[in-house]
């Protein structure tokens, strides 16, 4: 059950609709409720992973009460490696073997050896890397006595199970959405308001412009070798918008859909491609992820103590690991690891934490150099998006190198009968719209909320794409 | 709670204004289209004479060189429709009949597509915008399942089929952009093509004895004093189930069987589709068998 289905609008109404009016007693009903809600939207993908899910929360429930009560360190430490090592090796399994077992076959193949790897031949569950990293966080905050365990359970799973963020994310911490689901929730018509305008912000983004752009870019990227220079360089710009669309779209619809319920999630984007380097992009881009890795695993690894060499080194693991954490391909561990190099010359020169400020133009030269450093960043950021569009590597390197050696930048009739320069008036027309509300939240609400309102519906409606129907890309991670 | 509700309220009204509104206005922009397909080219023309019309699918479209037609003084279009079924073709004369179309013959390619009596959504979509403006059009989409919605749902048809007929198409419509389906007197000719497919299998195609629509073509035919010509035209050599064709002369007696009539790969941009040499000779092949005099 997709967020931009038929089924998910006629779903919401209905859960709303007990929420509010059947279940709404105390906060035990709603969130058994939600619970419920929130397996049968699980269950529509397919319903034999719900036992995984359940398994999975059982065990950080369990594990999370006994490292609580552990009264030696070593039970303690049991407990919280047993989840550690269950929950990565559920992810191991169902998300990374198959990877590994194929690259250690090529490896020892390359060494002269004969080898044929046994690999599995298992479905990705959906949403498999989200609600492990909601499980991990919270019994690795547990172990370090930064929360109290959770000994109700129905609350425990709402938090790791809650429909909005399930498939998706944004991944949720223990410190900020258990305490929210520990209270009853008492119905904010701002609120609720709020949610509707980010879903309809949220709709525009995935069916106008990401599900358009991917029309234009998956055109491109699959004939890169016979487009020229003009093609593959807006394929590229496509493909940033379609997987902004596409994920800042779906993060948008969760919050709103959860703001209907009550229950406020971590915002996951910030206008990123409005960044002015590489360091405030990863601020603004996917927070939930940077966040989670930043204080999960930087940290940890000892973080920015302990010289420049031991920065260096955690910044690029984080990012590696961020990159793998996407898919189990070496496209992603490549554009991982060239976002660290991207950041590397900010670490050197100590300037990551320069562009903190909201960003303010005015006429003058501080104002265009800010403008000049928007565009080199998004320049950056699409060149890394190559590799994480491509099928391979070679893929990736060899529609770089087209762009340089090809050298034709013609307007160009497409293999699926469109012009490559159609989609330019539409993503201008959203840059600016994005522009103008960086400030808030979504662009909808305020002043003349109602035409803003009927303006984004013409846009769905008019210029949305629905032949062409495409899963959030997200679902894969 | 109650603001909320009506709050929603206001935004289902005004998607439910939006709707009838962008519908007006899409299904004004292709009333305008005149030279862009030939679906609209018909319903937004006027009485025209024909000696011959040719109907079908792609393979009358790039087959049929109305052009060798009009050399010998018979006046020709070729009304085939890439991708199109005989759903759509039956439907085309009728419009055409609407429209007081004054035709001498008709030349049906009935071959392959009369294994399908369903509507192709690439072309059947290409009508869908003049739906509430022709009975004709209503009354063909009746029978199909989605009808209601399509009918009755505003702007539910430009949704469903945005790729034909969405934003794009009634933009280019609306400025009037034209497009080569009517160059040619409708004829599309294909070059030999290095990655032309030449490799068919049609060994599980069966076609459907009295095909609904090829049966409703015959029958307007008749009732409208038109000669009606079926044929069967050629594909290439490499066709696994090449005994498709004997199944249709066993099923469709009347249907003229020139599958064979141009064979050699050289003539083939496909293996279902002629070059545009191949097809001057499979055209040559017709002028002369039925409209030698």
């Amino acid at each position: 059950m997709f967020f931009n289905s038929l089924a998910f609008a006629i779903f919401l109404p209905i859960v709303f609709f007990l929420y509010w009016f059947v279940f709404n007693k105390n906060k035990s009903t709603q969130n058994a409720l939600l619970i419920v809600a929130s397996y049968y939207f699980y269950s529509c993908w397919d319903w034999r992973f719900l036992f995984l899910l359940v398994f999975s929360t059982f065990l950080d429930y369990y594990t999370g009460i006994q490292i609580e009560k552990g009264k030696s360190e070593s039970s303690r430490k049991f407990w919280f490696w047993l989840s550690i090592i269950v929950n990565l090796g559920f992810l191991g399994v169902f998300k990374y073997y198959n990877f590994f077992a194929s690259s250690f076959s090529e490896l020892v193949s390359s060494a002269g050896f004969k080898a044929s790897p046994i690999l599995l031949n298992v479905i990705l569950p959906v949403g498999i890397s989200f609600y492990t990293f909601h499980g991990l966080s919270y019994v690795i905050d547990i172990y370090f006595k930064r929360i109290k365990a959770e000994y109700n359970f129905v609350d425990y799973s709402l938090f790791v199970s809650y429909f909005p963020l399930l498939v998706a994310g944004p991944i949720e911490r223990a410190t900020h959405l258990l305490p929210e689901i520990k209270v009853k929730r008492e119905f904010d018509f701002e609120k609720a308001k709020e949610g509707i305008c980010q879903i309809i912000w949220g709709l525009v983004k995935k069916i106008v412009i990401a599900d358009t752009c991917a029309v234009y870019a998956n055109a491109i990227f699959d004939n890169y070798n016979t487009v020229n220079s003009a093609s593959l360089i807006l394929g590229a710009v496509y493909f940033a918008f379609q997987i902004y669309g596409d994920f800042s779209g779906y993060s948008d619809i969760a919050l709103g859909v959860s703001k209907l319920f009550g229950l406020d999630l971590l915002r996951n984007f910030n206008y990123p491609y409005f960044s002015r380097d590489i360091a405030e992009f990863w601020r603004r881009w996917h927070i939930s992820l940077s966040s989670w890795f930043r204080d999960y695993l930087y940290i940890p690894l000892g973080g920015s103590k302990g010289g420049l060499w031991m920065k260096v080194r955690n910044t690029f693991i984080i990012f590696v690991v961020s990159g793998f954490w996407h898919g189990a391909n070496w496209t992603y561990i490549v554009w991982g690891f060239i976002n660290a190099v991207y950041f590397l010359p900010l670490l050197l020169s100590n300037s990551n934490r320069n562009n903190m400020d909201a960003i303010i133009l005015k006429f003058n030269f501080d104002s265009a150099k800010v403008i000049f450093s928007i565009l080199y960043t998004f320049s950056l950021i699409c060149i890394a998006w190559v590799f994480f569009r491509a099928k391979t590597i070679t893929d990736a390197v060899l529609y770089l190198k087209r762009i340089i050696t090809n050298g034709e930048f013609s307007s160009q009739y497409l293999e699926n009968e469109r012009y490559n320069h159609e989609l330019l008036l539409l993503i201008a027309l959203f840059v600016l719209v994005e522009w103008y509300s960086r400030a808030k939240i979504e662009p909808l609400s305020g002043r003349y909320n109602i035409l803003k309102i009927a303006l984004a519906i013409v846009a769905i409606i008019a210029f949305g794409t629905y032949s062409d129907y495409k899963e959030f890309i997200y679902f894969q991670f | 709670m109650k603001q909320f509700l009506i709050y929603i309220s206001k935004i289902i009204v005004v998607v439910i204004l939006i709707a009838i509104a962008l519908d007006g206005l899409f299904t004004a922009s292709f009333f305008r289209a005149k030279n862009r397909g030939k679906v609209e080219a018909v319903f937004n023309s006027t009485a025209q004479k024909y000696d011959v019309v040719i109907l079908g699918s792609s393979r009358a479209n790039n087959h049929f060189v109305a052009q060798m037609f009009e050399d010998k003084g018979i006046k020709a279009f070729n009304y085939g429709m890439s991708g199109g079924h005989l759903f759509e073709a039956s439907l085309m004369l009728k419009l055409m009949i609407e429209r007081k179309y004054e035709m001498k013959n008709v030349i049906l390619e009935a071959d392959l597509n009369l294994a399908s009596e369903e509507p192709s959504d690439g072309i059947a979509s290409d009508f869908l915008p003049f739906i509430h403006n022709s009975t004709i059009i209503k009354e063909h989409f009746k029978t199909r399942k989605n009808f209601d919605d399509i009918y009755y749902i505003p702007f539910y048809r430009y949704v469903k089929y945005e790729n034909v007929i969405g934003f794009r198409e009634a933009f280019l419509s609306a400025i009037n952009k034209r497009t080569n389906a009517l160059d040619n007197l409708g004829y599309y000719p294909l070059q030999k093509h290095k990655n032309g497919n030449m490799k068919n299998n049609i060994v599980n195609l069966n076609p459907i004895p009295r095909n609904k629509y090829y049966e409703e073509i015959k029958s307007i035919c008749k009732a409208n004093n038109i000669n009606f010509i079926a044929v069967m035209t050629p594909m290439c050599e490499n066709v696994v189930g090449m005994n498709y064709f004997e199944k249709v002369k066993k099923a469709y007696p009347e249907i003229h069987n020139y599958e064979n009539v141009v064979v050699e790969d050289k003539y083939f941009a496909s293996c279902g589709h002629m070059t545009d040499a191949g097809s001057k000779l499979f055209t040559a092949k017709i002028l002369n068998v039925f409209f030698r005099k």
